[in-house]
C-alpha cells in the first residue's frame, strides 16, 4: 500500500516538476517581447536591446520544429537498426554496427553539421540531416544494449510458454527495455536541441539566431534572449522525460 | 501422449542425444534424471521444440511436432523452468494470463481461472493477484511460475529443474504440492531434475540418462530394488541406498495389528518406513504406534519388521 502510493506519488511529483517548468517557460516566452525596459535598464549601452527580427514564439516553434521532426527520424532509424542488430537474422551486423556508433560519436555534433553543408547547402535540411543522423547513434546503442539486458529467463519463458517472436519482441523485449531505449532518446534530444541552436549558422531559423546575431554585433542582450529561451527548452524538455521516464518505470518501485 | 522415434541431436559436431527412443503415456509423471551433459534438458526442449531435433521425430498428441507452429504447440504444453522467468513488468495476474491471453479467452473465463489457479497453488489472491514479481519470495516466484504454465490447462507440463533454486523446505513444499496437483489434475508431467531425491518423490517413472541415452527407465521403486547397472546403483547414492529404499515403501506394509505401548510420536499406514525409522531413532525406541486419520489406534511397527 505504502509502495503503490510512493509510486504514484513519484509520477505526481515528476509530472508537476514538468508542468510547472513548462508553464514557467511559456510565461517567460509570453514575457519577453514586453521586457524592453528590463534590458535597457541592464544594458544601457544598447540602442535596440530587445531582439526583434523574428517573434521569440516563432523561433521557439522552428526550432522546436526542426528538433522534432530530426529527432522522430532518429529514433525510428536508431530502434529499429537496434531492433534489428538484436534480432537472429541481424546478428551479424552487431558488430558493424557497433563500431558504427562507436565512431560516429567521437565527432562533435558541430563536426557533423559543418559537413553536411557543402553536400546539402543552407537552410533546414543540412541542420535536419545532421541532426538526424547524430541523434540515431545514442538512440541505436541504447536500444542494443536496453534489448540485450532483458532478462534471459523471461525471454527464454516467453518463448516457450508460446509467443511468437514479435510478441516477445513487443510485449516482454520492448517494455523491459524501454527505460534504456529512452534514456538514450533524451541524450539524443538533449543533444539536439543545442545543436539546433548552432544551426543557425548554417541558415536554418532556430533560436541560436538571436545568439549569432548578438555576437556579430556585439549585441549581449540578444545572446542573453537566445540562450535563456535555448537553455529553458531542454530544462523543460529533459523535465518531460524524466516524468515519462517515472511512468515507464513504474513496476520498478 | 509423447513419444521419441530414433531422435538424434547435434549441436555442429557435438552429438548430445543419438538414436534415442521412448514414450511417455498420459498421466504419467515422468522425471528424467542424469548428471550434468547428460542431455536431459536438451531432451525436454525439444519436445516444445525450444531445441529443434536433427533426425527422427517427436510425436506430440499422435502427430508429429513439426506439424504445428512452434508457438501453437507450446500454447498447448506448460512450461516451467528453473529460473522461473516471470515477466517482471506485469502483475502476477497479467502474468498467469499470459496463455490464455494468447489463445484468446474471454476476460471473465481468464479471471475466473487466475482465482482458480491461485487457490491451486496456495496463494493468497487478495495479496498477491495485484503483486509485482520483485515483490515475491524466490518459492512464491516459483508458484506464480506453475500457476502460468498451467493456466491454459495444457496436455502436457515441462518442468526444468523447476525446484532447483529453491531452499530445501520450500522445495519440499512445492514437491508436496506438485505431487498433489497431478494427482487431482491427471496431467502428463515431464520433469528434469539432477536431485536423485526429489526424482524418487516425485516420479511415476523414472528416465535415468548417461551421455545421451537411456540407461534405466522404470519407477522409482523397480529402480530401486533392481538397478541395472553400476552407474545407476552410484547415481543412487551409494551410502545412503538403503534409507532411499525405506522412503518408498509404506508403513502399512510391514505394521502389525497389535496394540502394546509405543513411546515416539505416531505415524500414519501411507508414512514412508523411512519416517517411521526416524522417528524410532529419535525416541530411541525399537517400536512405533500406527494411527488412522482420526487418530484411532491401527497397530504397531516393529524396527526388525523394517529390515526383514
Amino acid at each position: 500500500m505504502m509502495d503503490t502510493m510512493a509510486i504514484a506519488l513519484g509520477i505526481r511529483d515528476a509530472l508537476r516538476r514538468f508542468i510547472i517548468g513548462l508553464v514557467l517557460y511559456l510565461a517567460i516566452l509570453l514575457a519577453l517581447p514586453y521586457s524592453t525596459p528590463i534590458f535597457s535598464a541592464l544594458f544601457p549601452q544598447l540602442e535596440r536591446p530587445l531582439y526583434q527580427q523574428q517573434t521569440f514564439a516563432k523561433l521557439v516553434a522552428a526550432h522546436v520544429m526542426l528538433v522534432l521532426v530530426a529527432s522522430f527520424v532518429a529514433m525510428v532509424v536508431g530502434i529499429g537498426a537496434g531492433m534489428f542488430v538484436t534480432r537472429p537474422r541481424g546478428r551479424e551486423f552487431r558488430k558493424i554496427f557497433e563500431t558504427l556508433s562507436a565512431m560516429g560519436q567521437t565527432f562533435p555534433p558541430v563536426a557533423v553539421l559543418a559537413i553536411c553543408v557543402p553536400v546539402i547547402g543552407f537552410g533546414f535540411w543540412p541542420a535536419f540531416v545532421a541532426l538526424a543522423l547524430y541523434g540515431v547513434l545514442p538512440i541505436g546503442e541504447n536500444t542494443v544494449s536496453g534489448l540485450e539486458a532483458v532478462s534471459p529467463a523471461a525471454k527464454e519463458a516467453a518463448d516457450g510458454i508460446g509467443m511468437t517472436p514479435i510478441q516477445v519482441l513487443r510485449r516482454i523485449e520492448l517494455p523491459l527495455a524501454a527505460p534504456v531505449i529512452l534514456a538514450g532518446i533524451r541524450t539524443s534530444v538533449t543533444i539536439n536541441i543545442g545543436t539546433a541552436a548552432i544551426a543557425s549558422t548554417v541558415g536554418s531559423v532556430s533560436l541560436g539566431l538571436p545568439i549569432i546575431v548578438g555576437l556579430n554585433g556585439n549585441n549581449t542582450a540578444y545572446i542573453v534572449q537566445g540562450a535563456v529561451l535555448v537553455a529553458g527548452l531542454a530544462i523543460v524538455v529533459d523535465l518531460g522525460f524524466e516524468a515519462l521516464l517515472s511512468r515507464l518505470s513504474r513496476w520498478k518501485a | 501422449m509423447i513419444e521419441f522415434r530414433n531422435i538424434t541431436k547435434a549441436f555442429g559436431e557435438t552429438v548430445i542425444v543419438q538414436d534415442l527412443n521412448f514414450k511417455i503415456n498420459k498421466g504419467e509423471f515422468c522425471v528424467l534424471i542424469g548428471p550434468s551433459g547428460s542431455g536431459k534438458s536438451t531432451i525436454l526442449k525439444m519436445i516444445n521444440r525450444l531445441v529443434e531435433h536433427s533426425a527422427g521425430e517427436v510425436l506430440f498428441a499422435g502427430e508429429p511436432i513439426r506439424s504445428f507452429r512452434p508457438e501453437i504447440l507450446r500454447r498447448r504444453i506448460g512450461y516451467a523452468i528453473q529460473s522461473v522467468g516471470l515477466f517482471p513488468h506485469w502483475t502476477v495476474e497479467q502474468n498467469i494470463a499470459t496463455v490464455p491471453q494468447l489463445l484468446g479467452w474471454r476476460p471473465e473465463r481468464i479471471a475466473a481461472r487466475i482465482t482458480e489457479l491461485l487457490v491451486l497453488l496456495n496463494l493468497d489472491a487478495a495479496r498477491f493477484r495485484n503483486a509485482y514479481p520483485h515483490q515475491l519470495s524466490g518459492g512464491q516466484q516459483q508458484r506464480v511460475g506453475v500457476a502460468r504454465a498451467l493456466a491454459a490447462d495444457p496436455d502436457v507440463m515441462l518442468m526444468d529443474e523447476p525446484f532447483g533454486a529453491l531452499d530445501p523446505i520450500t522445495r519440499e513444499s512445492l514437491q508436496a504440492e506438485l505431487l498433489r496437483i497431478h494427482a487431482a489434475t491427471g496431467k502428463t508431467i515431464v520433469f528434469v531434475t539432477h536431485d536423485m531425491d526429489e526424482a524418487l518423490r516425485l516420479a511415476s517413472r523414472l528416465i535415468i540418462l548417461e551421455g545421451g541415452k537411456i540407461v534405466q527407465s522404470a519407477s522409482p521403486r523397480e529402480v530401486l530394488e533392481a538397478p541395472n547397472s553400476s552407474f545407476v546403483r552410484e547415481f543412487l547414492g551409494k551410502d545412503d541406498y538403503g534409507l532411499k529404499l525405506l522412503s518408498l515403501q509404506l508403513v502399512s506394509e510391514r505394521m502389525k495389528t497389535v496394540d502394546i505401548p509405543c513411546s515416539p510420536e505416531p505415524v500414519k499406514p501411507d508414512d514412508s518406513l523411512h519416517l517411521a525409522l526416524s522417528r524410532m531413532v529419535a525416541a530411541k525406541a525399537n517400536r512405533v504406534a500406527v494411527v488412522g486419520p482420526m487418530g484411532e489406534r491401527m497397530g504397531t511397527l516393529f524396527l526388525t519388521d523394517i529390515v526383514t
